[in-house]
This record gives C-alpha cells, structure tokens and sequence, in this order.
C-alpha cells in the first residue's frame, strides 16, 4: 500500500456527475447542426416494396431525406471476431446494412433517415415517409430458429446458422463418463435476453469540415479507436487520420457500447452529404429496440458426479442467438469468452460445449456486463446445487469436495483447464469459507428449517464463481478469431514544471479511471495527485487504445501507464545523476525526489522535469524532454473469482421474493480503491439480481417486442435490493505489474445464480428443482403449485 | 410465448330489432358518422371501404389509413368485420365476427369476437393498454349506433 494506493479516495469526477455538469454527447451544441430521425421498421421481417420519400423532403426544415438506394456504406458495419464452424466451414458473415434496401430482419431496423434544423421537424417528416412492407413470418427463439422450416433470416444460406462450434475435450469421451457416472444431473433452460438499458442513451454527432476535410465524430462509445478503425477502413473507406472520434463523458456501457452501430457510420456519411454537423440521440424507445442485448442462451446441460460426488463429466448443448446480424462481438461472447469458463473453480476431468449460434430476426446481442462468464457461472452454479440437493449433499461441501487446490501462479504454476485457459492464480476455498462466515451459514440452517415449520419459506443459495477478464493477450485472441489486438496503450507526459498529463487508451464509462489511475501514478512518482491528469477518449490525444470491457483498464491500461512511468523514472534517474554528480546506481527514488544514497543530496521530481525541457547543463547524448508511451500486451488473461451467497424469503400466497441479504467475498487480487471497487461490485450485482427476479426482453412469435417500454420491462430498484454485505481476500495477480485482476463485471457474474439457487432451496421441500428466470412472483407461484 | 394476438370481445344491447341494426351498419354514411375518430369512408367496392380515422386514446395516437370490409354476410344475423389499418404508430389487422342476437320483439344483442393483430409502436408500446382503448372506442361506436337509431 501506498500514500494512494488502497486507499478509499473519493471519485474526482463525481463532482460534475453530481451536479449534472457531466459532458455527454447530447450536450455538445454546434454551430449550425442538423438533427437526424430515423424511419423504423414496424415488423421484424418483411420485403420492403417501396419508399416514398417525396412529402418528408419538402416537409418544414427539412434539409435531406436518404435510404439506402443513395449509396451509403453498402458494405455495412462489420463483424469484429470470427468463429468458425467446428467442421472447418468459416463463420457466416452476412452484411449489415447502414439502411436496410430490400429486407426488414428486426424490428426497429432504420429504413431511411431523416434531417431536419430540429430534433422535432426531422421527427415529424420521419412520419412522412411512406413504406410498403410485405410481412413475412419471423422466428426469434434461438433453437427455433434451427428448426426445420424455420423463416430465414438471410436467404443466401440454407439454414440459420452463423456458427456451429465446440470447445473442450472429445464429446464421445464426456458421453462415455456420463454414461458411466454414479449420478448425472440434467438442467434444461433459457438464460433469457435481456436490454442493457445504459442511463444515457447512444448518442452521436457526425461534423464534416470541408476546410481541413475532416470529420469529428462526438460518440458515446467504450472504444473511441476501435470505433474509428471500424468506420473508417471497413464501412466507409475514409482515411483513419482524416477522422476524429470523441466519446467524452458516457453514461454507462455494460458491453452494449463496443459495437460499432449503423448510426455511428451513417452519421459521418451525411454530414460531408449536407457539409453541417448532424445528431441523433437514440430515445428510450429507440434503446430497447436498436441497442445490442445481452445473454439468449437456451442451455441444456448434464453433469456426472462420482458416489463420492466428485464432478465425473459435464456436457452442454446450446443454441445463442446472434440476432438478425452479427455485432462487433456478438460470435465471441456465447463462444470463446463463455466455454472457456467451463471449468469453473472445480477440477472437472472432462468437458465438452457446443454451440449452436443462430441468426434470429430479432435485435442483435453483444456483450452485456460479463459476456458470457454470467452464463457459463450461471450453468455451473445452478447445476452444481440441483446435483447437491439431489445427492443429498450440502451445496458448499460439494463445492469444497471439487474445487481447485489454491495455487499462486509463482511458486505453484499455474491451472491449465481443459477449455484451452490457464488460470493465474487462485484460492477458492477462502472466499467460500469466508463468505460462509459471513452469512452465519450453519445457523441459518438452523433458522430455516425452524421458520419451515412456521410456514414461512427461507432459502439460501451460493454461487463460486470464476471469471477471465483484464482481455487480452493479442496472440491468443487472434488465434481464437479476434480481428483485432487486445494490448493498450499509456501515454505518461511530464510537464516541464513536473505536472503530469496521462493519456490511456482505455475508455471510462462510469468505472473511475480518472481516480484510480492517478492514485498509482501518484503514488509510483511519488507526488500529488492534484498533479496527476488522467484524460481519455479523444483519437487524437490518445495514441491508438482498445477502451474499455472485459474488466481491462486497470490490468491492461493500467499496465501499459506503468511501463512509461518507469521509463520515465530511468530517465529522471540519468538526470538526476547528472545533476547531483553521482552515479545512476548510487540514486534511489522515493517520495518524489532521487537521493545519493547515505545523504542528503537530492533533487525533486520537478527539479528534474524541468531540466528535461531547459537542458542547459544536461547529461551528454540524452534527448531532451520526459514524455513517454507504451504499449502493454498482458501475459494471460485475470481470473476473479469469488463467492455470492443469497438468502430470500418468499411469500407463500404470493410467489413474491424478498431478497434479504445478499453476501459477496470476491478476489479481485489487488485493490487500488475499495470504495470503487465495493460500488463495482454492488453494481454488479444489482445486474445480476435484475437477470435473476426482474428483467427480459420478450419478442412475441411474429417478432413484435413486447417490453419496449419501462412499464414492461422491469428494472431493479433499491427495493428490490438488501445492503450488500462485502469483503474481499487478496491473491494477486502475478502476471501485471500491480497485481489486479478486474473487478467491473464480478459482481454481474457471481450473483444472478446465487439468488435463483436460494429461491429454489426455500421451495425444495415442495418438489421445485428450478425456475425459469426471471422469478417473477407469477412463475415462482406457479412452481409451488405443481 | 405470448401471443401478440390480442382478442377482442364483447357485447352491446341495443332498443332495436336486428333488422334496423343490420341496416344500418351496413349503411356507408352511418357508418362514416358513429365510427369514433373517422375522417372519411369511401366505399371502393361492394362492402369495401377505404377509411382514414384519427384515434387518440392515452398515450396511444396516431392517423390510420387502409381499407375496411365486410365479409360473409348472413342477414340479419353475421358477418365478419375485416380491418387492415396501417398508421406511423403501427399497423392493425383485425378479423371480427359480428352477430345480431334478437333478445325479445324490439331488443337485440350484438356480439362480436375476434382477434386484431398489432405491430410496431402499438405492440411495442401499447398492447398493455390496448384491449381498455378498443373496449372504449366499441362502447363509442354503440352508444352512437344507438343515438343515430334514435334519430331515425
């Protein structure tokens, strides 16, 4: 720990959060700006026969009306991770039009879009546009989608399929174990789609200046570059430095803020078309329909156990719905960044997943906070109580009976799973014997079967979850089909008077970058943090970054910060030496200042910056200046992990559940900030209690969404969540050089399983083994029925 | 799955014998005048009508345009109301069988049942609320019939 470092500094961006002085897109105003309105589709899948656009054109401040027949990126926006077919055959790509020509394959997909001089004229003349659809039959259900006869979504391929892939070991093997296995428990469900629903809607601003042949794009992305990199060489053709991407202040992303969408392109098209800036801000309507969404997994899943209830074999099949198209990284998420965490904490001998990934005609997935971990823990989780209940076991012994003997990656090697991963670093049996501590487990035990007599039904439910994040190592990721690399960059500028301007290619929306870097950098120069900037988000400011997801800024960006510190550092350390006119080694650095050793000699950090940039006396041979970027390409993934435990009561007329107290000892490694890193883990896991009771996306059977609006679609509120009781333990990570792991997804990955097994165990003496999610009190009713 | 099919039900009592209703609604220009929010009715075919209508019923408003027409007519007993309504809101296509039930000499009871099929904003936004919007604009349209055969 440092004078910073774990310390609970209060967020420095807080203040213009909290008093609405936050700089997001739609508050950007430039001069002469157009507003843009899109023309949707109203089916999920129709020919389009014809549009008219003739009465929106001459409709009041109307500047220009465009579909697809002017020519806008016929190409479309492109898919960012390939995933083969397991027989050899390569992914199916279909395009993604900017504006759809001839077929609808989604509701809300934009037709033609419309600009006006204001945000009301353009929306008025978007109504304007006439469109004659033929409406054709849509599936939206994933294994559906598989089916024979199912309505195809793009009628180049003979079936649905975008994917058919498998991962572990050999499937007749895990079949023969099975078939062998003392007990084999079987789970068939659906981790259901789900909407992000980021506070501040996408938003962006397109502004073409024809004096410098520029574009500025205004975007609340995660992934300014990537974004660039993606409009610029795959849909538009535009020279990359002929572009500018800024996402400033962005209010939330949980995965749904990777993709690179229509709009964004589309946008930057019309501009140089209208030679003004043009903004579209998507409205909550427009959200549901059109943002990526999460999960769409229909699972059926067995598991072997030994008589001893040692885990034997575990098999999967899955069908994850891509959606009418495939998002930036829409095939990663169900595939490579899911069954590569089928191993879990526990030493499964033998794997096997395959997925099955369908096009749909529905809105596409990406990632959504976890990306596929909370679906794989989910599966884990869930199927390791069943089997415990049905082994007539206590669910945390089984767990202890299978989990992973603690190892810490340095004087133990490594856990190579049998899902291509190996994991860092571990010790899974603390944060289970701790987080059973804190619950009082053996007592509630004892309270529950007591308060059973009284008719009052308490459960509890615990997950042991694992995560991969800090992504990732460029080579591995390329050989699992990303196009892209996954290092980041830090950029450490020294000013002349010894203030520092760090520029990270990460991307903060929400996570607090702008404190928790500076309390390293801080700390690792030894001087204020007042005289730490940490900025982020613009091209071309930042050298080419990755953003944010996948829990990466601290492990990846804050890697990356780290090596240009200490190049800093050995550089200050020449002039220093030359300064105080002794030798480099004889100079040891602390509290921001080099100091001959066993004297009082020294020279501050500023002292030395300024030299860098008056080099009058100066060391012979050595450049001027103290600025220096790196770029960090981690050794492995992070593994967090840690243990949830839920317990609720539910009303026994009513179906109704009662979150009461919800328990998290995770293991991020090392903690910068605790107070960020409690309310990560608290937003997390208020995501994952929403997945759990309240929240899905439901399409009905000709692909109309029915919960398109906040009446239908539930959000958690601070009802619906008990105080969230914390702790941590602490096993570093030993491949980055502060030792993190991650910790902005743990809290969506560990708890969604935790409080569907504690509902489940407060209705087990009823015969109820599982519910469908969410537990809506009409479902968990329902159960206790039957 | 839940169906996006939303059913549509009900009953009226009306002082008149089937045989005033029955000509009545098939009567074009009464028609024009006791359907709530209608602009226009044209008649393009026998039984076929094109109609504008403008409907605002709480968050739910929007100008429909499309055709309307009457299908499988039994005198004085049945028919089948066709709607196909198109509007920026979204799209209705309904299929409803009307029956005229003479309860005594100078009384009958009209039923109706049938299914309307909603798209885009409509579904999206409005399938909670829609049933109570058709169960209003249906008392409308009765309470005018009966105003309009009071009238007579």
């Amino acid at each position: 720990m440092g004078k910073f470092i774990g310390k609970a500094v209060k967020r420095r961006e807080d203040a213009r959060f909290l008093k609405g002085a936050g700089k997001y897109t739609d508050d950007i105003k430039l001069p002469k700006m157009t507003q843009a309105a899109f023309v949707r589709s109203p089916y999920a899948h129709a020919k389009i026969l014809s549009i008219d656009t003739s009465e929106a054109k001459n409709a009041d401040g109307v500047v220009a009306v465009y579909t697809a027949q002017d020519g806008c990126g016929e190409y479309g926006v492109p898919c960012g991770w390939q995933v083969d077919f397991k027989n050899g055959e390569t992914m199916r790509e279909p395009q993604h039009p900017l504006l759809a020509k001839d077929k609808i394959r989604h509701l809300g997909e934009a037709v033609a879009i419309v600009i006006a001089e204001s945000l009301e004229q353009a929306r008025d003349a978007a109504e304007l546009v006439e469109v004659d659809y033929e409406e054709l039959p849509a599936v939206t259900d994933p294994k559906k989608a598989m089916e024979e006869g199912a309505p195809l979504v793009h009628d180049q391929w003979e079936d649905n399929a975008a994917f058919d892939w498998c991962i572990g070991n050999d499937r007749a093997e895990v079949e023969a174990a099975l078939e062998n296995a003392h007990h084999v428990t079987e789970m068939e469900y659906i981790n259901q789609r789900v909407a992000p629903n980021a506070i501040e809607p996408r938003s962006y601003i397109a502004d073409y200046d024809v004096n410098t042949d520029k574009w500025t794009l205004y975007t609340s992305t995660q992934n300014p570059h990537l974004i660039r990199l993606l409009l610029c060489a795959f849909v538009l053709g535009i020279p990359e430095h002929k572009v500018r991407v800024v996402s400033y202040d962005v209010g939330g992303g949980f995965g749904s803020k990777i993709y690179h969408y229509t709009e964004e392109a589309i946008l930057t098209w019309v501009s140089k078309e209208i030679g003004r800036p043009v903004k579209w801000t998507s409205d909550r309507s427009e959200a549901f329909l059109t943002d990526a969404h999460g999960r769409d997994h229909v699972v059926h899943s067995k598991m072997g156990f030994d008589k001893d209830g040692k885990i034997v074999a575990h098999l999967t099949d899955e069908y994850c719905g891509m959606g009418a198209y495939l998002s930036t990284f829409a095939p990663a998420v169900p595939t490579y960044l899911h069954g590569t965490l089928f191993q879990g904490v526990y030493t499964t001998p033998l794997i096997h997943l395959n997925v099955v990934g369908p096009f749909t005609h529905a809105v596409p997935v990406d990632a959504y906070r976890g990306a596929g971990r909370p679906e794989a823990t989910y599966l884990l989780e869930r199927i390791i109580s069943k089997a415990a209940k049905e082994m007539n076991m206590d669910p945390a012994e089984l767990r202890f009976k299978n989990f992973i003997p603690p190892f810490d990656g340095v004087k133990e090697s490594g856990y190579q799973t049998q899902v291509a991963l190996q994991y860092d670093s571990g010790n899974y049996h603390g944060t289970l014997e701790r987080g059973l501590e804190m619950l009082g487990y053996e007592d509630f035990r004892k309270e529950q079967s007591e308060a059973r007599k009284n008719g009052r039904l308490l459960g509890v439910g615990i997950s042991t979850y694992i995560e991969a994040c800090g992504i990732a190592p460029s080579a591995v990721v390329g050989s699992l089909g990303a196009r892209a690399g996954l290092y980041e960059v830090g950029h450490v500028r020294v000013q002349p008077t010894g203030k520092v301007s760090v520029y990270t290619g990460a991307h903060s929306h929400g996570q607090g970058h702008e404190t928790v870097f500076a309390q390293f950098v801080a700390d690792k120069l030894g001087i204020p943090m007042d005289d730490v900037q940490i900025e982020h988000g613009d091209t071309e400011q930042v050298a080419f970054g990755m953003g944010t997801y996948g829990s990466r800024s601290l492990a990846v960006g804050g890697s990356a910060i780290i090596k240009s510190i200490e190049k800093v550092l050995e550089k200050g350390a020449k002039i220093a030496a030359h300064k105080l006119e002794a030798a480099e080694e004889d100079l040891e650095y602390a509290e921001g200042k080099w100091t001959v050793k066993g004297t009082d000699k020294s020279i501050s950090f500023g002292d030395v910056s300024l030299t860098a940039y008056v080099p009058h006396d100066y060391p012979e041979g050595l450049e001027p200046g103290l600025d220096y970027s790196s770029f960090y390409d981690p050794a492995n993934f992070t593994y967090p992990f840690g243990t949830h435990i839920a317990v609720v009561e539910v009303d026994p007329d009513t179906g109704k559940v009662d979150l009461k107290r919800f328990v998290a000892c995770d293991d991020v490694g090392n903690v910068m900030n605790p107070m960020i890193v409690d309310g990560q883990i608290h937003g997390g896991v208020v995501q994952g209690i929403g997945q759990a009771l309240l929240e899905e996306v439901v399409y009905d059977e000709s692909g109309q969404m029915i919960t398109g609006s906040y009446m239908d679609y539930a959000m958690p509120r601070a009802d619906d969540v008990p105080m969230i009781e914390t702790d941590r333990t602490v096993t570093p990570c030993p491949h980055n050089p502060l030792g993190v792991k991650g910790a902005g997804e743990a809290g969506a990955i560990g708890s969604t399983p935790a409080v569907v097994s504690a509902v489940v165990d407060a209705l087990s003496h009823l015969g109820v083994t599982d519910i469908q999610m969410p537990l809506t009190p009409q479902r968990v009713w329902k159960a206790m029925q039957n | 799955m839940i169906s996006h099919k939303m059913k549509i039900n009900g009953k009226y009592d009306i002082n008149a014998s089937s045989d005033v209703i029955w000509k009545m609604i098939l009567d074009p220009e009464v028609l024009e005048k006791i359907t709530p929010g209608i602009k226009s009715l044209e008649t393009t075919d026998t039984d076929t009508y094109k109609a504008v209508s403008e409907v605002k019923i709480g968050p739910v408003k929007g100008a429909f345009n499309g055709n309307l027409s009457i299908k499988d007519k039994k005198e004085k007993e049945s028919c089948l109301l066709v709607i196909d309504q198109k509007s920026k809101i979204g799209n209705v296509v309904a299929e409803i069988g009307i029956k005229l039930a003479p309860s005594e000499e100078t009384n009958t009871e009209i039923q109706y049942t049938g299914e309307a099929k909603l798209s885009g904003k409509l579904a999206v936004m409005g399938q909670r609320i829609m049933s109570g919007v058709v169960s209003t604009l249906s008392k409308q349209f009765f309470k005018a019939l009966e105003k309009e055969i009071e009238n007579k």
